[in-house]
């Protein structure tokens, strides 16, 4: 299921700042330019990638038989926390995720609630900047949807940040979310979320490399700066020292 | 043979781009030292080629490989060659470089001309001079690595990207998957290599100070007849 035009135009707010976000500075730079050469690289890499990216395209979604045999899990794949223990004891029962900052009625969504949102299901190939990859299916609501559920974005809305229940966070900017298939996915084929690859939920961004696509999400924030988050760079692979656009 | 400032300029930000782009290629390859063919390949996944195989493991490659550097050095130094690479080109185009020099004449596709320089190439030291010409084989390597290599080595690299392929899906199934154009980047490197060992060999074989000097500042010195 894609977005239809009408489901994007009755999000307004969300939809200004994408369409703003596909001329304006935001699309094309990282919230902070590295500087020397590498900044340099970093500008003219992210810039040609959202110019050639202006109208949206779906990442290349395969065919059932592509599917990878074993899904790899890779990093963290089952965090010690102990708040994070227990909802996985209750089967994420009592687990919430919570929606908030620039948005009309901040809220916090059961694994029921984003279950019941229009889903999208693509089978698609996480690309880690590794090197590997692997063809698997996911299947979740749009992030889009999950922000429709908090009223939407206000005009000023930037970026949403991402924060995981083993400490990372990513900044992702309207260009990213506002795109059909970047999806919070409570299924990998067919399959309740494995906790290896990120249960309950994790976030998919299928045009950015794999350190962009957070697993065990904790929350969600809406916001107009990265200031504030970790060194501000935009996310923590950024902020120990890979770029921040993770199309390359 | 007098180079103009052109090949001159490019070729040095070449040497230093090229260098930084094998380098952090490296990097990169270490952090993940196993290659597959397809859209899928991953730690278990048939491989068709292990570094491990050849005495160096998973994690004596990682200790060695930092990803982090490579990649922000790959891209940055890929651009640089990029734009190096279209100045290049383009000057050359406009005057008239490639087919004054580069492009093969009557006669130097014989199979007689090929093997008779072939024989000269073997010899060490070189016993002739460089002349005013490349030779045959030398054009024949310079247009190849410049138009086919060369492009192949771009297009492999951004067929592993999620972002361009987004754009530009036709990548994928130019090289039959994301995995198959990471093998084909790094036969393309084997290649690039080969090139450059042979590359300096003959500057080597025909001296190795002039040449350098000839490749800088473009001018040829004569002591009693003899270019030194």
């Amino acid at each position: 299921m894609s977005v239809t035009r009408r489901r994007l135009l009755s999000s307004a707010p969300v939809l200004g700042a994408a369409l703003l976000g596909g001329c304006s500075r935001d699309a094309m730079v990282p919230p902070v330019v590295r500087g020397g050469l590498v900044g340099a690289a970093d500008v003219l890499t992210m810039g040609l990638n959202r110019f050639l990216l202006r109208d949206q395209p779906l990442a290349r979604e395969y065919r059932r038989a592509d599917i990878a045999p074993n899904f790899p899990t890779w990093g963290q794949t089952n965090p010690k926390d102990d708040e994070y223990q227990q909802h996985l004891r209750e089967r994420f029962a009592n687990w919430r995720l919570p929606v908030s900052g620039l948005v009309e009625r901040p809220t916090s969504l059961s694994l029921e609630d984003i279950r019941r949102l229009p889903a999208r299901s693509q089978i698609t190939a996480h690309v880690c900047e590794q090197g590997w990859s692997a063809i698997a299916q996911w299947t979740g609501a749009p992030l889009l949807r999950l922000l429709e559920a908090a009223g939407g974005v206000t005009a000023d809305a930037r970026y949403v940040v991402i924060d995981t229940v083993d400490g990372w966070y990513e900044g992702i900017d309207m260009f990213e979310v506002v795109h059909p298939q970047t999806i919070v996915a409570y299924s990998l084929n067919g399959q309740d979320l494995p906790v290896g690859n990120g249960a309950p939920v994790r976030l998919r961004v299928e045009r950015q490399c794999g350190y962009k696509n957070l697993k065990f999400l904790k929350s969600i924030q809406v916001v107009d700066s990265m200031v504030g988050f970790g060194k501000g760079t935009g996310g923590i692979n950024s902020d120990w020292g890979f770029h921040w656009y993770g199309g390359v | 043979m007098v180079h103009s400032f052109n090949v001159r300029f490019c070729h040095w930000i070449n040497v230093i781009a090229s260098g930084y782009l094998l380098l952090s290629g490296i990097h990169i390859f270490l952090d993940f030292p196993e290659l597959y063919w397809g859209h899928t390949g991953y730690q278990g996944y048939p491989a068709i080629f292990r570094l491990a195989d050849w005495g160096l493991s998973w994690d004596e490659a990682g200790a060695l490989g930092n990803r982090m550097w490579g990649r922000n050095y790959h891209f940055t130094f890929a651009w640089v060659f990029v734009i190096n690479g279209l100045v290049y080109v383009a000057w050359n185009i406009a005057r008239g470089h490639f087919r004054s020099a580069l492009l093969p004449g009557r006669g130097d596709l014989t199979l007689t001309r090929l093997w008779s320089e072939l024989g000269e190439h073997m010899r060490w030291p070189a016993t002739s001079r460089p002349d005013e010409h490349y030779g045959s084989l030398q054009k024949i390597s310079y247009l190849v690595l410049i138009f086919i290599i060369v492009p192949l080595m771009g297009l492999t690299g951004l067929a592993q990207s999620p972002g361009f392929t987004a754009a530009w899906p036709w990548l994928l199934d130019l090289f039959g998957g994301r995995q198959s154009a990471r093998t084909l980047h790094s036969l393309g490197t084997v290649v690039f290599v080969l090139f450059v060992v042979i590359h300096v060999l003959e500057v080597m074989a025909v001296g190795a100070w002039t040449r350098f000097r000839a490749m800088t500042t473009g001018t040829r010195h004569f002591f009693r007849g003899e270019e030194i």
